[in-house]
């Protein structure tokens, strides 16, 4: 065991700092925002897709109601 | 010179941001707009009738007594259904209206609320004592269809529905008081 890690075992987790290359961090977060916009808008665009054919396909042709 | 990539980085989550809630916005307007579209050009909407009714004579007399129940056909050629709904049953239990007519729907409860919906159509709505609950609206098969409670209204709640009997015009004939009964089979 090398004095590194020795230190790190004695100190609760939440103090240990993560060994991360600044650089690569913040490639990650340059495109981590359109991953998280693809996921959603695909979630949405799903949505809306299921109430138009709902709509389109079930409510109307049920005919008119008020 | 050292918290510039911070700066540019919120910049950017800002602005994908605004993008998300301009896309946000157009799906409200859209979706808003599809209810006016909607209500306007096919005349489908919310049933909604604000007319009281006194639920502790409801049965006594007036629109609602017993004999009046069930479907009528006026001089006009109007079809209306008046139907209780009350704990645990609709009367009556099975309601014949005409296949492409305006019907109207007439529905009083005297004692909690209750709701219903017809299998297959739009119909959908709450009845709640003191209030008569109107719907309009035109069926376009011919064939039997539930009209169950979905207003949890107590322990028979499970056990109260009607049924719809939709009839072309060759069987929907009217009695010489305006009066139309199920066909029974």
């Amino acid at each position: 065991m090398n004095p590194t890690d020795r230190s790190a075992a004695s100190e609760p987790p939440s103090e240990v700092t993560d060994d991360i290359d600044e650089a690569a961090l913040a490639e990650v977060m340059r495109v981590t925002p359109l991953g998280a916009g693809v996921l959603a808008g695909s979630a949405v665009a799903l949505l809306v897709l299921g109430y138009l054919a709902i709509y389109l396909l079930v409510f109307l042709p049920r005919g008119p109601v008020g | 010179m050292t918290d510039r990539p911070a700066e540019v980085h919120e910049q950017r989550i800002l602005g994908t941001e605004l993008l998300w809630a301009f896309g946000v916005g157009i799906l409200v307007a859209a979706t808003l707009s599809v209810v006016v579209f909607t209500a306007l050009s096919r005349d489908i909407n919310p049933p909604s009738n604000v007319e009281r009714v006194d639920p502790k004579t409801l049965h006594l007399s007036g629109e609602f007594a017993e004999h009046n129940l069930g479907t009528t056909v006026g001089p006009d050629g109007r079809v209306t259904a008046r139907i209780i709904a009350t704990q645990f049953m609709f009367v009556p239990r099975c309601i014949a209206v005409p296949r492409g007519r305006p019907v109207t729907l007439r529905i009083a409860s005297p004692d909690v609320i209750h709701g219903l919906l017809i299998t297959g159509t739009n119909v959908n709505t709450m009845v709640v004592p003191g209030f008569v609950a109107q719907v309009h609206t035109e069926f376009t098969r011919s064939e039997d269809v539930l009209m169950p409670c979905h207003e949890y209204c107590g322990l028979g709640h499970s056990e109260m529905w009607a049924t719809v009997q939709v009839m072309t015009d060759d069987r929907f004939k009217p009695a010489p008081d305006g009066r139309v009964s199920c066909a029974q089979r």
